[in-house]
């Protein structure tokens, strides 16, 4: 569809502030009075804490406060209240918080943390959820089962295993009964780093009027509010938690983690405010990772490809507190059937204590982990079958009239999957495959994919929309800006449904729970969906406003009018009219008497019909379905066993492209993060659950010379719930790489490979073993 | 112990009475407070905290202060003339290389050393040039296009 704002490239309202040097991040703000903390970190991934010895880091200059653990009376967390700001009697991960300086300058408390002396008596070390689930493992969460959590979660006290999710649709296992053809595989996908160029940070700061304030480089300010004043007992009001520019966020900056760390140690200085900015090192190692999923699937066909039943296990190494981790095992789970219609699903995750940091949201948000194992089991499916790779994906596609495994029904306004398929044969397949050469092999892969969001049934958006005087508007709401471009979508929606250009609408800057709408988190590639709907629903409302008031002016029935951003006038006769700069702060008529309303509004928007999962895992807890289909041309460097992506081709039904130039971006650098994740980066733990490399030069992010040649093209079918037919798009760009890459790995060597990443030795040495067959 | 140094930021002398191994980047951030220069790593490896010393971009994380003594040191915050952006700001502003901006201050300063030194720098350069730069959120695409159309509106305008 034709619109006059969306589909066009306008710039981001905040591109000038940040190619200027401008734009205000976590570490560039400073306070009156500051104090600065360094963290203490342990020595071994699982210990028992012997003792603290501080008394020498206290005589130290500049040093404000010494804080440990000891008399931390609450434990926090969203869905399983595990999470602890600071190690009390143990260390469970190696950046866990065990001690913390305060001093007036970053150096001071830096040189004081060094002099603090912690004994410890080291613990037995699981980095692997395979061996933390062990019947005599250790338990690394002695009270696992005792927290307070979400009434859906299910722990199994006495053991590592923090939450079993289950899933059972038709006839479940039973189902395979009716197949043909199986196929299965264990598939894993390593702890990686969200590794966002900003490190996060906090500011935290008691003041002595019983209210906290604080700053992040967060999207969930209204959750760190909430869960800062839970646990120091003050009304969630008298929490005041600003959000600035966030450098990247990828997942890892969610829920709340390092705020009550900061919280925790500026608790001892109260009236002074408390910085701490990860460094790189902390980043990695004291932040929420991602990853760290082992899939155990099996599929079962009919011979002629027609897809019956699926059983999934998903083993999730979730890192010394689980509430972070537990939701995304289960999106990873409920979605691990990829885009595809299947009669009996039975699907299990299990989501395990073990002693790394913390496992949370990382973009796609466990799709990219277990529809590697479903996209990787297609194409050998269809070798089994001798089958083209093609047909049997799109004789099993999601479409019209099918189920998910959540029971949930497709229809025609969840998009269309063949499309973006089309687009990629043409794209990619269209041409004949280069053949191997002297140095290289050369090959091709594709995996079709989907994502829904993982909500939550209070999961709003809010939004507040006031028209100023000249008509201009300016718009406020909760949506972190980690870069996504979600202020651009904001102006280009804002001025589609108020029909005013995007140059008259003023997007906010910052979040400030004292005076941003209500928002859950910024989250689930969410925002546009909740968000867009949001701002829709305030402009009609303030169209209404207008309209009351000109109905009142022109004598007439509100119904009987009409808007067109500049006038409200008759429908009959536009040229009987009143000029919405005359009545957007009411209308003040010749004697001065004003009438009518100012024009503004509030309103908010949540998934329609999101539901809890009932105890089979049904229930229409996805709403909003994207699908879209990647595809790799790659090539094999036989003397190094180099793999290079010369090609990346990524198609999605997003709905209703916003902005052309944004959305691209958006999809390029999701793409090239899974690239990277495919190709070079792991989190090394070693046995003792130390990390080897928490470093830029030894952790390779994806650099301009490994970023392949982009094709990125969009299929719109609107959507029945997005705004003007929109769907989200943040993460779905990584979830196909992985399994694209390593079926073109396949294809051009024969090569079978389950795990990732494939970096030169392993591919060289997969390349070896084959020729000595 | 703590010494007098002096150089010149974006065009203004300057004198901090500091550490000479500090490092440039924490004089420039904490004394001297422009925080437009930005830090995302610990060891000269992100490239986020570049600014150009005597017409050569450096990594201002791995440069102690006492190597900027005399020097003409231009920031992020030095390229703008008033309301007027420069045109690699103009250039990358504009051309979807900015996402979530904390790679940009780096990367356009290291352009501005490159273009300042050679304006008729090669794509090969460019490429080279950039490729000292993580970026995590644009797949690197725009970030060369902005670079291209920057190079061509400084070229058009001498
Ligand atoms: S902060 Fe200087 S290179 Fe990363
Ligand atoms: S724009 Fe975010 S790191 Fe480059």
């Amino acid at each position: 569809m034709e619109y006059k704002y969306l589909g066009k490239n306008i710039n981001r309202p905040d591109a000038i502030s940040k190619v200027t040097g401008k734009a205000v991040y976590l570490d560039d703000i400073r306070l009156p009075g500051m104090l600065h903390a360094a963290i203490l970190r342990p020595e071994y991934a699982h210990a028992k804490i012997l003792g603290i010895d501080t008394s020498e880091a206290e005589k130290m200059p500049g040093v404000v406060k010494v804080v440990t653990g000891a008399g931390c009376p609450f434990r926090y967390g969203d869905n399983i209240r595990d999470l602890q700001p600071m190690a009390i009697d143990r260390v469970r991960y190696i950046g866990e918080p065990v001690a913390a300086v305060v001093a007036d300058t970053p150096l001071h408390a830096r040189k004081a943390m060094e002099k603090i002396k912690v004994s410890y008596e080291p613990l037995p070390v699981y980095i692997d959820a395979c061996d933390a689930m062990k019947s005599d493992a250790v338990l690394i969460q002695p009270e696992n089962g005792s927290f307070w959590h979400l009434p859906t979660l299910q722990p199994i006290p006495g053991t590592n295993i923090a939450n079993v999710y289950r899933l059972v649709k038709g006839k479940g296992e039973d189902g395979f009964a009716e197949a043909d053809v199986t196929v299965e595989g264990e598939f894993v996908y390593p702890f990686g780093s969200c590794a966002a160029i900003e490190p996060h940070g906090s500011i935290v700061w008691f003041k002595e009027d019983q209210t906290i304030e604080a700053w992040s480089s967060s999207i969930c300010p209204f959750i760190i509010r909430e869960d800062l004043a839970h646990s120091y007992g003050v009304p969630v009001s008298d929490v005041r938690v600003h959000i600035p520019d966030v450098g990247g966020c990828f997942g890892y900056k969610s829920d709340i983690t390092v705020e009550q760390t900061v919280a925790w140690i500026a608790s001892f200085v109260p009236g002074r405010p408390v910085k701490w900015v990860a460094s790189r090192k902390e980043d990695f190692t004291s932040t929420l990772i991602g990853h760290g999923m082992r899939t155990f699937m099996k599929i079962g066909a009919k011979k002629d490809g027609t897809l019956v039943a699926i059983k999934t296990t998903v083993q999730h190494s979730g890192g010394a507190y689980a509430d972070t981790a537990v939701n995304v095992t289960m999106a990873s789970t409920h979605n691990s059937t990829g885009p595809y219609a299947f009669e009996h699903c039975d699907l299990t995750g299990f989501t395990v204590y073990t002693n790394t940091p913390p496992v949370g949201a990382y973009r796609g948000y466990g799709h990219q982990e277990s529809q590697f194992a479903t996209e990787r089991l297609m194409d050998m499916l269809a070798r089994k079958l001798n089958m083209d790779p093609f047909e049997l994906r799109e004789k099993n596609f999601l479409g019209e009239g099918k189920t998910a495994s959540t029971g949930e029904t497709m229809f025609k306004t969840n998009g269309d999957i063949q499309a973006c398929l089309d687009i990629i044969k043409k794209e990619v397949y269209a041409h004949p495959q280069v053949r191997e050469d002297e140095n290289y092999y050369y090959g091709r892969g594709f995996a079709a994919v989907f994502k829904t969001p993982k909500g939550a049934p209070f999961s709003t958006k809010g939004c507040y929309m006031k028209m100023n005087i000249d008509g201009s508007v300016s718009v406020n709401m909760a949506g972190a800006e980690v870069g996504q471009g979600l202020r651009t979508v904001v102006r280009q929606v804002a001025a589609e449904a108020l029909k005013i250009p995007p140059e008259k609408v003023r997007v906010y800057t910052e979040i400030d729970t004292q005076f941003s709408p209500y928002e859950w988190q910024t989250i689930g590639s969410m925002f546009t969906t909740q968000g867009g709907r949001a701002i829709i629903r305030a402009a009609d409302k303030l169209i209404a406003i207008l309209k009351h008031t000109a109905a009142q002016v022109l004598k007439t029935d509100e119904d009987y009018l009409e808007y067109d951003g500049e006038y409200v006038f008759l429908r009959n006769d536009p040229t009987v009219r009143v000029a919405v700069k005359d009545i957007n702060r009411g209308y003040i008529t010749d004697d001065g008497i004003t009438i009518g309303d100012v024009a503004q509004a509030v309103s908010d928007a949540r998934l329609p019909r999101y539901s809890n999962p009932d105890k089979n895992g049904q229930g229409s807890i996805g709403v909003s379905y994207t699908f879209g289909v990647q595809a790799a041309e790659i090539r094999i460097e036989k003397k190094s066993g180099k793999i290079t992506v010369d090609h990346f081709a990524s198609s999605y039904d997003v709905g209703q492209v916003i902005n052309p130039k944004q959305i691209r971006g958006s999809v390029m650098g999701g793409a090239l993060m899974a690239i990277g994740a495919t190709l070079y980066e792991k989190m090394e733990f070693d046995a003792e659950g130390r990390l080897s490399n928490p470093h830029f030069f030894n952790y390779h992010l994806p650099t301009y010379k490994d970023a392949p040649r982009m094709t990125v093209e969009f299929v719109e079918t609107p959507d029945a719930v997005g705004p003007f037919g929109a769907r989200g798009i943040g993460e779905h760009s990584v979830i196909g790489a992985a399994p694209a890459i390593l079926n073109a790995i396949y294809n051009a060597t024969g090569v079978e490979f389950y795990e990732i990443p494939i970096t030169p030795e392993k591919m060289k040495k997969a390349l070896d073993a084959r020729q000595e067959k | 112990m703590e010494e007098k140094i002096t150089f010149t930021l974006n065009g203004m002398p300057r004198t901090v009475e500091v550490d000479p191994e500090t490092m440039l980047v924490e004089v420039i951030r904490d004394v001297l407070d422009l925080t437009g220069t930005k830090v995302g790593c610990d060891n000269g490896t992100c490239g986020s905290c570049t600014v150009v010393m005597n017409g050569r971009a450096v990594k201002s994380c791995i440069t102690p202060v006492r190597k900027a003594a005399g020097a003409d040191v231009v920031t992020i915050e030095g390229l703008a003339k008033g309301m007027t952006l420069h045109p690699i700001q103009k250039s990358i502003s504009e051309s979807g290389a900015v996402q979530c901006g904390f790679c940009t201050p780096g990367i356009i300063m290291e352009l501005y050393g490159l273009f300042e030194a050679k304006p008729t720098a090669s794509q090969a350069e460019i490429e080279t040039a950039l490729n000292k730069h993580l970026c995590r959120c644009t797949g690197y695409e725009p970030i060369r296009d902005g670079a291209l159309m920057a190079q061509k509106l400084m070229q058009d305008r001498k």
